[in-house]
């Protein structure tokens, strides 16, 4: 069985539920939104992160979408249906995680630009420069992209949505709002906290821009590991 | 032409054995029931078949491969496990249509299988707007999607209204008639007893019978006749002369058990008793499964199968 037919199948599956392709769109919405309200009251001192101060906000969406995404298979024997059709349980997850990860991709990509554009917009201090932009655009991307993969390894291990959201969104929050300024040691290689340097103009800790997002990718690809293994090693 | 094949299949679910060394086949050309009551072991056996649980010990296979190892196997059995398995939030041709795109399975189908259950009208209305009927027959049209040699249903009438339950029994005897493989799991006996050829029967994981459906009734539930006469003395006197025992009933009648309508007719006719009604007790499937599961149901709280 080849790779394609089931990526299409899970692709017809997410854009077939309204409640996915809204959190879809709220990616794009949250952080154009929040970025141009951040964008209002900035002081000017870090103006890539004052364009892109939205993709706190943004994030909860593309979490969500990652970790409903998954656990719709979970509901009512769904995913017994899914693995009849699909046996090889690796292959369908890979399939599942790529129909997750490239449409919040594509997202990321449109949402770069125009919130760029609009805190610019309502901004009155100074403007990011073009390369920054262009660091800020791709990170922006990439860093949404890898947080809905992270949810989606995290709920296949959970086997539920309401379980992954209640644990990632509070710790996101608790992170980025509450030991977010002790700058430096362990907090920096969380996985927002770690991805989100491609968002600043400038950073002080151990990590840059690509290499924090090395480090998200990491998270990523752990929380993906774990979710593939409990699917094949439990019945469904 | 493509059997399910059952050896020695074993399932323990922390040390409580759900499956216990089970081996049976399941041949195309007719339809097989499986029976038993609640807990026994039916819905593990079919996960098991699926490949979605693994065995503890023993092998499942469907023309003698394990069903992990066909390719695109929509295409070669057809499963009905759980009317809720489509998202309440997709349209019934959506979720098809999903599960078409996995197999390779052209569009057509989807349409045609549609059609095929009586659901062409609410294909574009979301699950969750569908009675639990029509979640039957979206499940079963799932099940259809890619033609297959193989069709497993757990307990299909489940939810049905009457012109429902008419419509799977026809169904489920077209399937057979074309040649398929069609195993149909319920704890319904008089309904299975209207389409089956052929019961696989359970009790507590182990197997009880795998036998025509004719000779499961013939072997358990002796036949017996039903006679209405206007002189009772003279038919009891006739009856106990030629070694019968003839047993009033509440409404004036007599039955007689271990006999045939041929004999006992005649009998009458050459002693001259008058006859209202002579009929033959027919043994149902419900007598002759309550009589060989009575033993095994398992009526304390263990919890149940999923």
């Amino acid at each position: 069985m080849s790779f394609t037919p089931v990526l299409r199948s899970e692709w017809i599956k997410i854009r077939t539920l309204p409640s996915l392709v809204g959190s879809l769109g709220a990616v794009l919405l949250a952080t154009v939104a929040f970025s141009a309200l951040g964008a209002v009251g900035t002081d000017g001192t870090d103006p890539l992160f004052s364009a892109f101060f939205g993709v706190g906000f943004g994030q909860t969406a593309a979490i969500a979408f990652g970790a409903t995404a998954v656990s719709a298979e979970f509901h009512g024997g769904a995913l017994r249906l899914t693995l009849s059709a699909v046996p090889d349980r690796g292959r369908w997850f890979a399939a599942k995680a790529t129909a997750i990860g490239v449409p919040v991709l594509a997202v990321g990509l449109l949402t770069g630009p125009l919130t760029l554009a609009v805190a610019g917009a309502v901004s009155g201090a100074t403007a990011p420069t073009w390369t920054e932009g262009l660091r800020g655009t791709l990170g922006c991307a990439l860093y949404l992209t890898l947080m809905a993969l992270f949810a989606a390894g995290v709920a296949a291990v959970l086997r539920s949505g309401v379980a992954t959201l209640s644990t990632l969104i509070p710790f996101l929050l608790i992170v980025s709002f509450v030991i977010g300024d002790m700058s430096g040691g362990v907090a920096d290689f969380l996985p927002d906290r770690a991805g989100q340097v491609a968002l600043h103009s400038s950073w002080d800790g151990t990590l840059g821009p690509w290499t924090g997002l090395a480090v998200t990718v990491l998270w990523a690809a752990a929380a993906l590991l774990a979710g593939a293994w409990s699917l094949r090693r439990r019945d469904a | 032409m493509t059997s399910i094949d059952v050896r020695d299949l074993t399932k323990e679910y922390g040390g409580r054995r759900a499956v216990d060394r089970l081996t049976f086949r399941v041949r195309p050309g007719r339809v097989t029931g499986f029976l038993g009551p609640n807990g026994a072991g039916k819905s593990t056996t079919l996960r098991l078949v699926l490949g979605l649980d693994r065995p503890t010990s023993g092998t499942a296979t469907i023309g003698g491969r394990p069903y992990t190892a066909l390719r695109e196997p929509l295409r070669h059995v057809g499963a009905l496990l759980d009317a809720q398995a489509a998202h309440g939030s997709r349209t019934g041709r959506d979720h098809l249509r999903a599960l078409a795109a996995s197999n390779r399975i052209p569009c057509e189908r989807v349409e045609a299988v549609l059609e095929e259950t009586g659901l062409a009208p609410a294909a574009r209305r979301r699950v969750r707007t569908y009675s639990l009927g029509m979640r039957q027959r979206l499940g079963i049209a799932a099940a259809l999607l890619g033609d297959p040699a193989v069709v497993v249903l757990d307990e299909p009438s489940n939810g049905l209204d009457p012109e429902g339950i008419v419509w799977i029994r026809r169904l489920l005897r077209r399937l057979a008639t074309e040649g398929r493989t069609v195993l149909v799991s319920s704890h319904l006996m008089n309904e299975t007893a209207s389409f089956a050829d052929h019961l696989v029967v359970l009790g507590r994981g182990h197997l009880l019978a795998d036998t025509p459906i004719r000779d499961f009734i013939h072997a358990r539930v002796r036949p017996g006749v039903r006679i209405r006469t206007t002189d009772g003395t003279a038919l009891a006197a006739l009856l106990a002369r030629h070694g019968y025992d003839a047993v009033p009933t509440e409404d004036r009648g007599w039955t007689v058990p271990d006999a045939r309508v041929e004999d006992i007719g005649r009998l009458m006719s050459e002693a001259g008793v008058p006859v209202l009604e002579l009929a033959a007790e027919e043994a149902t499937l419900e007598q002759a499964y309550l009589d060989l599961t009575s033993a095994e149901a398992e009526f304390a709280a263990q919890p149940q199968e999923a």
